[in-house]
């Protein structure tokens, strides 16, 4: 009886104790970008912070800025914890979205960010979105089909121009199954839509990617600069056809399959082959961004801050997580088992020039890569309408890829953008 | 009827009642209020802001452009689906073996939903790999753009339409030429009336309530279309595709700006409510 008392007891007690110790650990949920492996560096920070269990929501990049508009514009108290791509810092800050993070960070950790990306969180003198990466561009190239091309590969330091890109792109496209349609394609760019990778053509050949007063386009985007650079672009897609205009499969994942020469595209990709390197079975090699002929070298650049909902119910958690994941530890998990991207922490990128594994094979790239990232980085336009500006060029873009007039094209997208600038005017 | 009796038709009533004001007229009501105000960014927060996104609205190319477009796809896909719709429940309600067979077939568009209809008709007329060109290959034409061609989208969100919305106004159609009494299509017949005779004579008058029906439910059905254009060409190329619907959720939903977004949509409200009074009036004067 006594028994049967003592075990009444301690699973009543249990019944009692465990709920209430599961409740201790407070949830937040972080709405992130792309879908980013996440899993592993929650793990690490859900270890050392018990009390914490972070969950994730991951959506397509154009997904990330309508549930932001949607979700923070409403005044949702979800998500707590935001990814914030940098350009659009402005514009949430002018909005009254992100909480202020001042007092989440030491001055230790705030000296060892870059200086730009601190500068690109912060808004009226409040930090409001903490640097977690920076970014930088490469030439990716598949060497066995250069070498079966009959082409010289080039050297990692090598930088060709874009003249020669679509040169050899041109030897590379090839239908090689005689069907009538190509299946072996020259060159792409992995964000093949997107500003961030396509301002170089333009502001290599002296363009601006906004006015100064960072609200006019009209002038600057449908300057001489643009239609050139665009014309390139256009021709890649629509003359020459080295560059595929469906999208059904991803530049990207062209590439890794082994059907596709050349691409532009970011660092993190050599983070996606050592992941992959067992299903990859061809060589391949970078080299640095290209440029125009008769331009100027140029890279694109920009960054992923994180940020905190102001409506959320448990800012205190929220900050503790988005303190951990921009710096020290949390910032190298981040990098080396979560997005892949350049970190914008001084002391890590310090450690591509410094450790070992960056010496030689597919590390080193990471090496250059962490060099090109200072080669005349370009970032993107500052602008409190930046979110319109950039869905309207995507557009502008997608338009001009499949055979749009690209002068007629980027005419329209001035008028468009003009008039969502309206607003922001006064 | 005793004075309680009297409320009980109210009282069924009630529920629709109930549901029609919390999922229809408190929505309109609220976009009707949110296009009078705006959000300050220079003081945060909503703001009053009166006529001030209508003025915007009506000042703005591209709302004209997409009021353009809607237009014309109005006029071109209205026609077409009730015309195909009439055609189809004419074959339907005929009496040949295996009318039942064609019945059940020409209805499985209505149970798709309109994401994967349009998610299969996307990867159909891709201009690279789809079926269509495939086919298009194969018999000695070239590939066709669908969907990347000004000229060509928005036909092919007309076809994907069509496909969709046709079944579900053949019901309409079939459900209103099978009530018209056989009586009245044999007299006509007696008197000497062709078949042409017989249906623009007697059946097309007898199926005015339908049509009218259907006239406006399809034309405010086409009116708020939107799955299509959000999932297969965003409204490009160049506009070409973007119908005042989706313009409002980029407006509203992309850049935030819920101000203008309602302002376009109670602008469309009161352009639907006078087509469908164009619509009533046409037909009445008709009859």
């Amino acid at each position: 009886m006594h028994i049967r008392y003592i075990v009444l007891m301690t699973v009543a007690l249990l019944l009692v104790v465990a709920p209430l110790a599961a409740q201790e650990a407070t949830t937040i949920t972080w709405l992130n970008c792309c879908n980013w492996p996440s899993e592993e560096v929650i793990a690490e920070f859900e270890a050392e912070n018990p009390d914490i269990n972070v969950e994730v929501e991951t959506v397509d990049f154009n997904a990330l800025f309508e549930q932001i508009q949607v979700r923070l514009g409403g005044g949702a108290s979800d998500p707590d914890v935001l990814s914030v791509d940098v350009p659009v810092t402005a514009g949430y800050g002018l909005r009254g979205w992100l909480l202020p993070l001042d007092d989440a960070f030491s001055d230790e950790d705030r000296a060892d960010w870059l200086p730009a990306a601190l500068a690109a969180g912060t808004y009226n003198g409040e930090l409001v979105s903490a640097p977690v990466s920076t970014s930088t561009q490469l030439l990716f190239i598949n060497s066995d089909l250069f070498e079966a091309a009959g082409i010289e590969v080039p050297g990692v330091d090598d930088r060709l121009t874009y003249e020669q890109v679509a040169d050899i792109a041109a030897q590379l496209t090839q239908d090689t199954d005689g069907d009538g349609i190509t299946d072996q394609w020259g060159f792409s760019w992995e964000q093949t839509v997107r500003i961030y990778q396509l301002q170089p053509l333009a502001v290599g050949l002296g363009g601006q990617s906004i006015g100064d007063d960072g609200l006019t386009v009209d002038g600057v985007i449908n300057s001489q600069a643009w239609i050139d650079g665009f014309t390139f672009y256009s021709d890649m897609f629509n003359e020459s056809r080295v560059a595929p205009q469906d999208d059904t499969i991803g530049t990207s994942d062209l590439f890794w399959s082994g059907k596709m020469g050349m691409m532009i595209a970011g660092p993190w990709n050599i983070n996606r082959y050592l992941r992959e390197a067992d299903d990859i079975d061809f060589d391949w090699t970078v080299a640095r961004h290209p440029y125009f002929e008769n331009g100027e070298v140029t890279t694109p650049t920009g960054s992923w801050h994180i940020g905190v909902n102001i409506n959320s119910d448990s800012p205190d958690e929220a900050k503790r997580f988005v303190q951990w994941i921009s710096t020290g530890a949390g910032a190298e998990a981040w990098w080396r088992r979560g997005s892949g991207d350049f970190p914008a922490q001084q002391s890590v990128l310090a450690q591509f020039q410094t450790d070992e594994e960056f010496d030689e094979g597919v590390q080193y790239f990471l090496r250059v890569a962490a060099d090109e990232a200072t080669v005349n980085p370009d970032p993107r336009a500052v602008s409190p309408g930046y979110l319109e500006y950039e869905q309207i060029l995507q557009d502008a873009f997608q338009d001009i890829r499949t055979g749009a007039d690209v002068e007629e094209s980027l005419n329209l997208a001035v008028t468009r953008i003009e008039s969502e600038m309206v607003k922001y005017r006064g | 009827m005793t004075g309680r009796e009297r409320y009980i038709p109210y009282l069924f009533l009630l529920p629709a009642l109930a549901l029609i004001i919390i999922f229809n007229l408190f929505p309109t009501i609220a976009t009707l209020i949110e296009s009078l105000h705006g959000n300050s960014l220079v003081r945060g927060g909503r703001v009053f802001v009166g006529l001030g996104n209508f003025n915007r609205v009506l000042n703005d190319p591209v709302f004209w452009k997409s009021m353009q477009v809607t237009g014309l796809f109005s006029i071109l896909v209205n026609p077409i689906q009730v015309a195909l719709a009439l055609g189809l429940a004419l074959l339907a309600n005929s009496k040949v073996r295996g009318i039942t067979v064609f019945r059940s077939i020409y209805l499985l568009p209505v149970a798709v939903s309109i994401n994967v209809t349009t998610v299969v008709w996307g990867l159909m007329l891709n201009s690279e790999g789809g079926l269509i060109n495939g086919i298009l290959n194969l018999v000695g034409i070239e590939r066709q753009p669908f969907l990347i061609s000004p000229s060509h989208a928005l036909w092919s969100i007309i076809i994907l339409a069509t496909w969709k919305g046709v079944p579900l106004w053949t019901l309409f159609f079939l459900a209103g030429l099978q009530g018209i009494p056989q009586t009245v299509l044999e007299a006509a017949r007696i008197d000497g009336a062709g078949r042409w005779q017989s249906f623009r004579f007697v059946t097309l008058p007898l199926l005015r309530g339908v049509l009218l029906f259907v006239l406006v439910a399809d034309t405010v059905a086409n009116f708020l279309l939107f799955a299509p254009v959000l999932l297969l060409t965003r409204g490009g190329p160049q506009l070409s595709t973007n119908l005042v619907m989706y313009e409002t959720y980029r407006r509203g939903f992309v850049y935030g700006d819920l101000g203008v977004s309602s302002a376009m949509l109670s602008l469309m409200l009161l352009l639907v409510f006078a087509v469908i009074g164009v619509q009533f009036t046409l037909l009445r004067r008709r009859a």
